[in-house]
């Protein structure tokens, strides 16, 4: 027996010192991949950025606490492993070999700082927000964090891969030499070597990252390329080897490129229907009037006409998260011939028939005045007299997510994150505070039931919160789900070797990127 | 002595253009909706985070206190820092400038290398009735057809047939001259396509009133050759209006440059200042567009210079 142990002994060493060799062998050998990204950086602070392009790149050079698996599920990220001391306490246990892209080993001190300045509502912002309060926040020893919540919290887990929660070194942000509005530091897969404003991002592999022999490419070059065409000619000529795209038509656009495969990410993402429901003169203050906008709105028609059919009808309650809530609700239920004439009879009964009402579709997205077009002719039909409005971004947000209003309908969408209870919370007086308290009406009852489906675990009293939450927010008719959010992923799988999630509620598009390989 | 008082008049012309354009600009990017904080933030943000940002900036203050300050400022050739970046826009500006410059280089030069031959040859042959509907027909075509359209279509065109040719893909010309050139081509070609049609037209005119002159049928009723009659009377006389038309041409450019440089991302100025507005990065689109406003009053004083040294019936009569 012992002969043979020692041969098992001997056996399991060469194996594992092979693949050591074979991961020595392949770190730092792996060349360079270029992905064509349609939009710039626009805020180098992932605690106060607020949008989903700079969301993207964040994720390839910080990591957060834990991360999502393509089930949405949770999985290891800083933290190796957590446990739930109680329903108020956490317990996370960081990988010892989590280093900082300068060297620095991260600590239990740079996750608890973390945490204060994500809860300090000046520099926290927005985010902190959803984490609830805490009791304490406390460094165990260097490699174990304890969060005490002031209240049991069952989504505060499914918070934390969000990307705001990334973890900057703030050992170095105390002491002066590391600010995060302009400076970029993390112990993700990769570091910046070069940024070129609106030209590009050069990355190179993070040195001391924690997982060994990751990533397999030397250099992750990013170019910035807004127009599509220019995306797909980059693709076609082998200037970038991956690309993502918001154009539902992408598939079609790439079918004759050779080498390309589109992988269509689904997300937990949905677009929405903003309705101005306290706006002095606005015709949406009467419920009649939002609940006959409700009605006329064909989401079918939404998917089918903008998006070719590929995407899925969607309610406040993600429909890619899987849960059955807001299916049966009238509004999207009942045939549409008799939604139009409820929304007609309802118009007439506000005496709101003729209304004039602008529905903005911005240009930050090409999707949305498309949108928007359809929503105009939903409109329309029960009748309306709906007119698009096709604005640049910050005439957008100052006319929509402002004290002073001065709107009737906007398209917008809203991140799904991993779990409803998160972006339910932006429906509430506490989690619209300060961006939607413009345009949203008060209601208690809400309030009361989202933070109910917050504090319950998962099982058939959740869902049926869920249902009712679903229930008041269509009646409320101010927010409005419209359909699902897809990204579309384009790769010369001729060149290169991608791992691409099917299913993505963070914004990590290149989840996988560490694993990306040069085939030539 | 009179020229040199006509080039200060210019001059001091020159600076208070300048001077009302970065006034102009300045109020007319306060009074856009939305502001630098909104956008770094995005919509779902606190009003406490968003003070935070405009008192970083500065962007509490009085406008006319933020406008005196970054003029105080430009004067001892600061030009602050992008609110995006935090780099000094100077820099970003410089590390730019070279795309652009060589975009309108192109089409500036293929403007003048095509229009003018053709602009000439139609007003030689203007009796020849093919020659000149083919001469109406492309200047009409080439005047009447925005560069966006033309740029829209070709950035299509392109990127479904590289035909050679690269969409998006801008390399400095001294890191890669042939990849520079594939790059650039298809924008400076959008670009050149109006001047070609204007050189070409005015040249046409030009030469067509000149043809006219008593002293081109003197030189013809004395034998000179035609080569010679060209060259030295019909070209020389009719440069004058061709200079004026080419230094229009040129501030033309560089509004059209931003629309090319957006359809090819061509990382130029003019790409640059667009995001910038976008951003409502107010720093750099004052500098930039005081660029801007700098070259074209600089041009068009360049071209009074110049015409008042061609003629001096001009010089006399500013001095009178």
């Amino acid at each position: 027996m012992a002969i043979w142990r020692f041969v098992n002994l001997i056996a399991a060493t060469l194996v594992t010192g092979s693949l050591v060799l074979v991961g020595a062998a392949q770190a730092g050998s792996g060349g360079s991949i270029a992905w064509g990204k349609p939009t710039e950086v626009i805020s180098f602070d992932p605690h106060v950025s607020g949008d989903g392009a700079s969301w993207s790149f964040f994720h390839l050079v910080y990591d957060q606490l834990l991360s999502t698996d393509d089930d949405f599920g949770l999985a290891p990220g800083l933290a190796l492993s957590w446990e739930e001391v109680s329903a108020t306490s956490y317990r996370f246990h960081l990988n010892p070999d989590a280093t900082f892209s300068n060297g620095r080993a991260v600590t239990s001190h740079d996750v608890v700082a973390n945490f204060q300045r994500l809860t300090n509502p000046e520099s926290g912002g927005v985010w902190g927000k959803q984490l609830g309060e805490f009791e304490a926040i406390e460094a165990e020893d260097d490699h174990t964090v304890r969060f005490d919540l002031a209240l049991p919290n069952p989504v505060f887990l499914k918070v934390l891969p969000l990307t705001p929660y990334s973890i900057l070194p703030m050992t170095e942000f105390e002491a002066g030499t590391f600010d995060p509005a302009v400076d970029i530091l993390g112990s993700g897969p990769f570091m910046v070597a070069e940024h070129l404003q609106d030209e590009s991002w050069t990355l190179t592999r993070n040195p001391h990252y924690h997982r060994a022999g990751h990533p397999l490419i030397d250099e992750l070059v990013i170019r910035i390329l807004p127009d599509d065409s220019a995306r797909i000619a980059a693709l076609r000529d082998g200037r970038v080897d991956i690309a993502t795209f918001a154009n539902p038509d992408t598939p079609l656009l790439l079918a004759d490129v050779p080498g390309v495969e589109v992988v269509v990410q689904n997300t937990t993402n949905y677009f929405r229907l903003d309705v101005s429901a306290i706006e002095e003169g606005s015709p949406f203050t009467d419920l009649r009037v939002r609940q006959a906008a409700h009605y006329a709105l064909d989401r079918e028609a939404i998917s089918n006409i903008v998006f070719g059919g590929q995407a899925i009808v969607d309610y406040p309650v993600p429909a890619g998260l899987g849960y059955e809530a807001c299916r049966d609700d009238p509004f999207y239920v009942m045939p549409r011939d008799e939604r139009l004439a409820k929304a007609r009879a309802l118009l007439e009964e506000a005496g709101a028939t003729g209304a004039r009402v602008g529905v903005i579709g911005s240009s930050t997205l090409m999707i949305y005045p498309l949108i928007a077009q359809v929503v105009q002719a939903n409109l329309n039909e029960a009748g309306f007299d709906a007119f698009v409005e096709q604005i640049p971004a910050a005439e957008w947000y100052a006319r929509v997510f402002a004290e002073d209003t001065d709107f009737d309908l906007a398209v917008s969408w809203f991140a799904g994150y991993t779990d409803p209870a998160i972006v339910l919370f932006w429906w509430t007086q506490a989690g619209a505070a300060g961006w939607a308290h413009g345009y949203t009406i008060t209601d208690d009852r809400l309030d009361a039931l989202v933070a109910r489906t917050r504090m319950l675990p998962e099982g058939e009293e959740r869902n049926d919160a869920l249902a009712e939450v679903c229930s008041v927010i269509n009646e409320n008719s101010n927010v409005l789900a419209l359909v699902n959010k897809p990204d579309y992923v384009a790769l010369r799988s001729d060149l290169i070797e991608a791992r691409i999630g099917r299913n993505e509620s963070t914004f990590d598009n290149l989840k996988y990127a560490e694993e990306f390989s040069r085939l030539d | 002595m009179r020229l040199l008082l006509h080039i200060a008049a210019r001059m001091g012309m020159a600076l208070l253009t300048m001077l009302s354009v970065s006034l102009i600009v300045f109020v007319a990017m306060r009074m856009l909706p939305g502001g630098f904080e909104m956008i770094i933030l995005g919509p779902i943000q606190t009003e406490e985070a968003r003070a935070v940002i405009t008192e970083q900036f500065g962007l509490d203050r009085s406008l006319p206190e933020q406008f005196l300050s970054w003029l105080v400022a430009v004067l001892h050739g600061d030009f602050g820092i992008s609110m995006i970046t935090r780099i000094p826009i100077a820099d970003e500006i410089l590390r730019r400038l070279g795309a652009t410059v060589q975009l309108t280089a192109m089409a500036v030069i293929t403007a003048l290398c095509v229009g003018l031959p053709l602009g000439v040859a139609a007003g030689l042959a203007d009796s020849s009735t093919s020659v000149r509907t083919c001469g109406r027909l492309v200047g009409a075509l080439g005047a009447s057809t925005p560069d966006f359209v033309l740029g829209v279509a070709l950035v299509y065109i392109f990127s479904v047939w590289s035909l050679g040719l690269t969409v998006g893909g801008y390399v400095p010309f001294f890191e890669d001259p042939l990849a520079n050139l594939r790059a650039m081509i298809l924008p400076a070609s959008t670009l050149s396509v109006f001047g070609i049609a204007l050189i070409l037209r005015t040249t046409r005119e030009s030469v067509l009133t000149v043809m006219t002159e008593g002293y081109i049928t003197g030189a013809v009723a004395r034998g000179d050759d035609p080569a010679s009659i060209v060259r030295r009377h019909v070209l020389r006389n009719a440069s004058l209006p061709v200079m004026t038309v080419a230094t229009i041409y040129l501030s033309l450019l560089l509004g059209g440059a931003v629309i090319v440089e957006i359809l090819f991302t061509v990382p130029g100025v003019g790409l640059y200042t667009w995001n910038a507005l976008l951003n409502r990065d107010y720093g750099v689109t004052q500098s930039a567009v005081l660029l801007f406003s700098g070259v074209i009053v600089t041009c068009n004083m360049l071209v009074d210079i110049a015409y008042a040294l061609v003629d001096p019936r001009i010089r006399g009569r500013r001095q009178q």
